[in-house]
């Protein structure tokens, strides 16, 4: 571990970095976000900066930084904006950030599937619940803000929990790549790094280890695809019947826009 | 952009060093890490499924990382597995959303305590 | 009798098959099968009287049953003695237990479900159905006044116990006996608990019963060892056995009997201590006369409470091969007879004093098997059964005319009453019996006991024969006490509280004259009759004394007869005592005495005579003076004043005597006999408290304990769950921190782990 990175420097870094996020986190009154983001970024960037110091011979090229900033940045924002559309557009950027990612790891046809089926597919999917499932705005009340999307429930302590973890994840992590051997001691991944010399693009292969080696596990998800659809397909055609409150205030919605009378509604 | 148009067309890269991929492996547990608190602190359930989609994002980094760093698919193939998984979860957890919302209207993780699943 | 029933046998095809299977062993003849109707008709009756109870008959006929039944079996009983008293008969009825573990010898356990017939056997069971008969018909009468389900029930037991005791006594094997034992031991406990609505009987059905149950395992251990050590239980093949050990004693080889052949006896002999009232475990008698008073004219007088007897008598072999087991037995019998006479000379309750003076007279019976006359056992045990139920039967005719009063200092001058004289010359013969008047059959029977004591050589046995000799005079005086107080007199009575209280001081409240409206009701016909009988028979018992002189009466010819015959020399006890006088001198036994004595003056002086003399003929005039110098004592203090008192009574009321001034002397003394010698305040605090101690203390810790334990092993789940209840909020958060919490704890963990392995 201490060949990569210094732990007290690691741990410094990440807990001022959990300071910076649970300062980040939504609260009613006071909400310091833009100064935990930054003090949150400020800590990461002071484990990474300790990372590269203490490794001059493999710091991670510059795009790795870039697309880096990038992605945390947006997931911190997916995290604390208030509103949910908000927070899926982030998201969409998170991806977009990890696809470059993954084009920096020569990952180039899971940077575009995920691009695709993330970015394109799912989080439109997010958009439209969204939609859905969002209480139109009013006439006085342009962008109505929920109750529960204001508030975080008990940063602290979450965010304690959080980064407890991910210290003892990475110091456990770089304590054991230490040990690793890259490929190429590997015989088998020299093998394959021989073999697929040249021909294969990584699409190719990709494409073969997935229906050479994994066929039964892509049948598999096939079928979690498939149900998935026809749950997905049963709970949306189900009727619901609205409970009392919720139609109360589904008919005071209505009295207050349609101009209904509220003697109406309660009769 | 040369850089990474090389490292995206060029014959097999060179392999990675650990420092590199302990770089990779923090953040995406700093990703993951965000993600958890996000889902902790979130009260919004269509938010806190996208915590759990951020939190799938940042595995998926890491096992693109370790594909790279071992110079072999597999941990590719995997993200595909964990995008068709995200995506079942999210077609089948969005659906629910909006059935629990069209009950209560709300979309608050709290009103739904009563189940004390 | 028993050609005509022979030629009714033969007329069954059933039973003629029967017959046909030979199952008698040698030395024994096959017995007919109509002895199975000794037992059969008293257990038919219980059928017959448990229908009765079952379509509710309100009547006699249950009693009528019974009385049939039993005068039945006493006339097959009978026909039985005509039949087989010379020599031994087998009845085979079927095989009752039988199961092997082995090929080999001794790994097989057979009990026949079979008769044993011989004169022993005869003598017991003619006075046992006789004596049944004639008590239930008292009973009859008695009981009246609980007719109805009761009433059966009453007659139910009774039967059952005339059955079982059939099974105790003409078992062919020691598991048939055992059988019996607890067949009579349960009717007991259910006759002694007939009023079960009175605490006191409830206590003294369950006293009887545990007391009972030491004796048992006594017994039932012994039995255990006969199979173990013989390897039948059978008394046909046990005897013959037993016939190597004899004649090694006989050859004054006596050290080569195993050990465990003279610890068997030790421990019948503890079953029969048990049964019949004897020194550590005889205090359950007279609580036993809580049941009504035929019972306790039966079971706890003339026939079960010689069981024990019997028991030793049946097994005479296996106690002349023990070195330890009669001198035991006489030592404890004697005791006992002087311990129980001390106690019934201080009792109040006539009752009671009958009681305490049965378990004396049992004392008696041991002493006559220890000191080998078996023969005086065997014709005390038959006198005794006569003239104790007659006793008793008279005693439940006061009770029973005067409401269950008992207390002989509330009684006076029954005799002179209207109806009454039956039942006072019966009490009259009874106790002359008993007291051991010249001329009478308790006379004769003693005699033999006590001359035999004086002459036997044995550990002590000269002190037994005047512990007797005493206890013969203290009998006299408690005897005629009873009589003088409440038969002879003024006339004077205080009717009891309707059911009988046994309690001596339950009546202090004591109003002079309490008799204004309460009529005594004399005996009817049934008491009356039974009563003459009765009294009729016990005089007529010593005529048996005459009967077969050359061996001592006609008991003594059935007992002769049968394997409780003393031959000579065949006692082993007798070659301990020589052996460590280092003569050796084989006293003769139920025959020549006159030998016996010479023998003995050689070998030890002052044995094998008393003063110098013959000691059968001067025991006579020996024991008559204690006798009367009792009954005189009793007179002086006790009697009233005129011709029944005998000249020297001075009383002249119910409850006032000469006795009170010397009660009043030796109080202490007096009192600690009128208290039982507080022997069961002794076995309280001994046993009792120290065991209710304990297990007041187990209780404690398996309250604290293992319920604690077990309740604990229950709250523990709920106490967990209380605390991990709240966390199932419903709140989808709260999961998830827990979640994300446990993987974080899960990683320090292993960071920990490995980082301590590492450094």
């Amino acid at each position: 571990m201490d060949s990569i990175i210094n732990p007290y420097l690691l741990f410094v870094g990440l807990a001022v970095a959990g300071v910076g996020v649970a300062m980040a986190v939504p609260r009613k009154r006071v909400n310091p976000q833009v100064i935990g983001a930054v003090i949150a970024g400020v800590g990461l960037g002071v484990v990474l900066l300790g990372l590269a110091l203490a490794n001059l011979d493999a710091i991670p090229n510059l795009h790795f930084y870039v697309f880096g900033l990038i992605a945390l940045g947006a997931s911190l924002r997916v995290v604390t904006h208030p509103r949910p559309v908000y927070a899926a557009l982030y998201f969409i950027l998170s991806v977009l950030a990890s696809c470059g990612l993954y084009v920096v790891l020569s990952a180039e046809f899971m940077a575009f599937a995920l691009v695709i089926i993330y970015a394109g597919a799912i989080l439109i999917t997010y958009l439209f619940v969204i939609m859905l499932a969002t209480q139109s705005p009013s006439e006085e009340r342009v962008e109505v803000l929920a109750e529960y999307d204001v508030e975080g429930r008990r940063p602290v302590l979450a965010t304690i929990a959080s980064f407890v973890l991910l210290a003892g994840v990475t110091s456990l992590m770089f304590k054991g790549t230490a040990g690793l051997e890259p490929a190429g001691g590997d015989d088998r991944a020299a093998e394959v790094l021989v073999d697929a010399a040249r021909e294969p693009t990584n699409t190719e292969s990709i494409g073969v280890d997935l229906l050479l080696g994994r066929p039964g596990t892509i049948e598999i998800a096939g079928v979690i695809l498939l149900m998935a659809m026809l749950g997905a397909t049963v709970l949306a055609r189900r009727q619901v019947d609205l409970e009392d409150e919720a139609k109360h205030r589904a008919a005071e919605q209505l009295a207050a826009r349609g101009g209904l009378v509220r003697e109406e509604v309660q009769a | 952009m040369t850089d990474l148009v090389t490292m995206a067309q060029s014959s097999w890269p060179e392999p990675m060093a650990p420092a590199t991929l302990a770089a990779y492996l923090l953040l995406s547990g700093a990703m993951f890490a965000i993600g958890l608190v996000g889902f902790l602190t979130r009260r919004n359930l269509i938010v806190m499924f996208l915590c759990t989609e951020l939190m799938f994002q940042a595995a998926g980094i890491a096992l693109v990382a370790f594909s790279r760093f071992h110079l072999n698919h597999t941990g590719q193939t995997f993200v595909i597995f964990v995008l068709t998984v995200a995506a079942a979860e999210a077609a089948l957890a969005l659906a629910l959303v909006v059935l629990l919302f069209r009950q209560k209207d709300s979309l608050s993780a709290s009103v739904w305590r009563e189940m004390k699943g | 009798m028993g050609a005509i029933l022979d030629m009714l046998c033969s007329t069954m095809p059933g039973a003629a098959t029967l017959a046909s299977v030979q199952h008698a062993p040698a030395g024994a003849s096959e017995g007919a099968w109509w002895v199975m109707l000794i037992p059969g008709l008293p257990i038919l009756a219980v059928l017959l009287v448990t229908g009765c109870a079952i379509v509710d008959i309100r009547g006699k006929i249950p009693a009528w049953i019974t009385v049939g039944s039993l005068a039945a079996a006493f006339g097959v009983t009978l026909a039985t003695y005509l039949e087989y008293s010379g020599g031994t008969a087998i009845t085979y009825g079927f095989r009752w237990i039988d199961f092997a573990w082995g090929a080999g010898e001794g790994q097989r356990f057979v009990a026949d479900f079979a008769f044993y017939v011989d004169s022993l056997t005869c003598l017991w069971m003619l006075f046992v159905t006789g004596l049944a008969t004639l008590i239930a018909l008292y009973a009859s009468e008695y009981m009246e006044h609980d007719i109805g389900p009761n009433y059966c029930r009453f007659f139910a037991a009774f039967g059952l116990f005339v059955f079982s005791m059939a099974c105790l006594v003409m078992g062919d094997n020691l598991v048939l006996l055992f059988l019996g034992w607890e067949g009579v031991g349960l009717c007991s406990y259910l006759l002694i608990g007939y009023f079960f609505k009175k605490d006191s009987a409830v206590q003294a059905a369950k006293k009887a019963f545990v007391m009972n149950r030491i004796g048992d395992l006594g017994l039932l251990i012994g039995i255990f060892l006969t199979f173990a050590q013989f390897g039948t239980v059978k008394y046909a093949e046990l005897f013959e056995l037993v016939g190597p050990y004899l004649e090694l004693v006989r050859e004054g080889r006596v050290g080569e009997v195993p050990v465990l052949v003279q610890i068997i006896p030790v421990l019948f002999m503890i079953g029969a201590f048990g049964k019949s009232a004897q020194l550590p475990l005889y205090v359950w008698l007279p609580d036993a006369m809580e049941g009504p008073t035929p019972v306790s004219a039966l079971i706890h007088a003339a026939t079960m409470v010689t069981a024990g007897v019997y028991l030793i008598a049946r097994t005479y072999p296996l106690f002349l091969v023990s070195g330890w087991a009669l001198p035991i037995v006489a030592w404890v019998g004697a005791l006992t007879a002087l311990l129980s006479a001390t106690i019934g000379m201080a009792q109040f309750d006539i009752k009671r004093i009958m009681a305490y003076s049965t378990v004396s007279q049992l004392g008696y019976m041991f002493c006559g098997l220890a000191v080998l006359s078996s023969a005086g056992a065997a014709f005390h045990v038959f006198t005794h059964a006569f003239f104790k139920a007659t006793l008793f039967l008279c005693c439940g005719a006061v009770m029973h005319g005067f409401a269950g009063q008992l207390d002989l200092r509330k009684l006076s001058g029954v005799m002179k009453m209207s109806g009454w004289g039956i039942v006072g010359g019966a009490m009259l013969v009874g106790c002359l019996n008993l007291a051991g008047v010249p001329g009478t059959a308790g006379y004769f029977s003693k005699d033999m006991i006590l001359a035999e004591s004086f002459v036997t050589p044995g550990p002590g046995y000269q002190a037994i024969g005047w512990i007797l000799l005493i206890t013969a005079g203290m009998t006299a005086y408690y005897t005629f006490r009873v009589f003088f107080r409440v038969f002879v007199g003024p006339e004077y009575f205080e009717p009891g509280d309707e059911h009988h209280g046994d309690d001596d001081h339950g009546h202090d409240h004591s109003h002079a004259g309490g008799h204004g409206h309460f009529h005594p009701h004399a005996p009817g016909w049934a008491i009356n009759l039974v009563l003459a009988v009765l009294a009729v028979g016990s005089i007529a018992a010593a005529g048996a004394y005459f009967v077969d002189r050359g061996h001592h009466g006609w008991v003594g010819g059935l007992v002769h007869a049968s394997t409780a015959n003393y031959e000579e020399g065949s006692a082993a006890f007798l070659y301990h005592i020589d052996d460590s006088t280092e003569i050796v001198a084989p006293v003769d036994g139920a025959d020549g005495h006159a030998e016996a004595g010479e023998h003995a003056e050689d070998a030890h002086g002052a044995h094998g005579t008393i003063l110098g003399l013959d000691p059968h003929a001067v025991m006579y005039y020996i024991s008559a003076v204690f006798g009367l110098g009792g009954i005189l004592a009793a007179a002086w203090l006790h009697g009233p004043k005129g011709a029944w008192g005998l000249g020297l009574g001075s009383r002249t009321e119910a409850a006032h005597s000469r006795a009170d001034a010397l009660m009043d002397a030796m109080q202490p003394v007096a009192r600690w006999a009128q208290h039982k010698w507080y022997v069961d305040e002794f076995y309280d605090f001994v046993i009792v408290r120290p065991l209710r101690v304990l297990a007041h203390a187990f209780h404690v810790i398996d309250k604290l304990l293992v319920d604690g334990l077990v309740n604990g092993v229950g709250a523990l789940p709920r106490l967990i769950a209380s605390r991990v209840r709240p966390l199932q909020s419903g709140e989808l958060h709260g999961y998830a921190a827990g979640m994300a919490v446990g993987i974080a704890g899960l990683v320090l963990t292993v960071w920990i782990v490995l980082a301590g392995v590492s450094g």
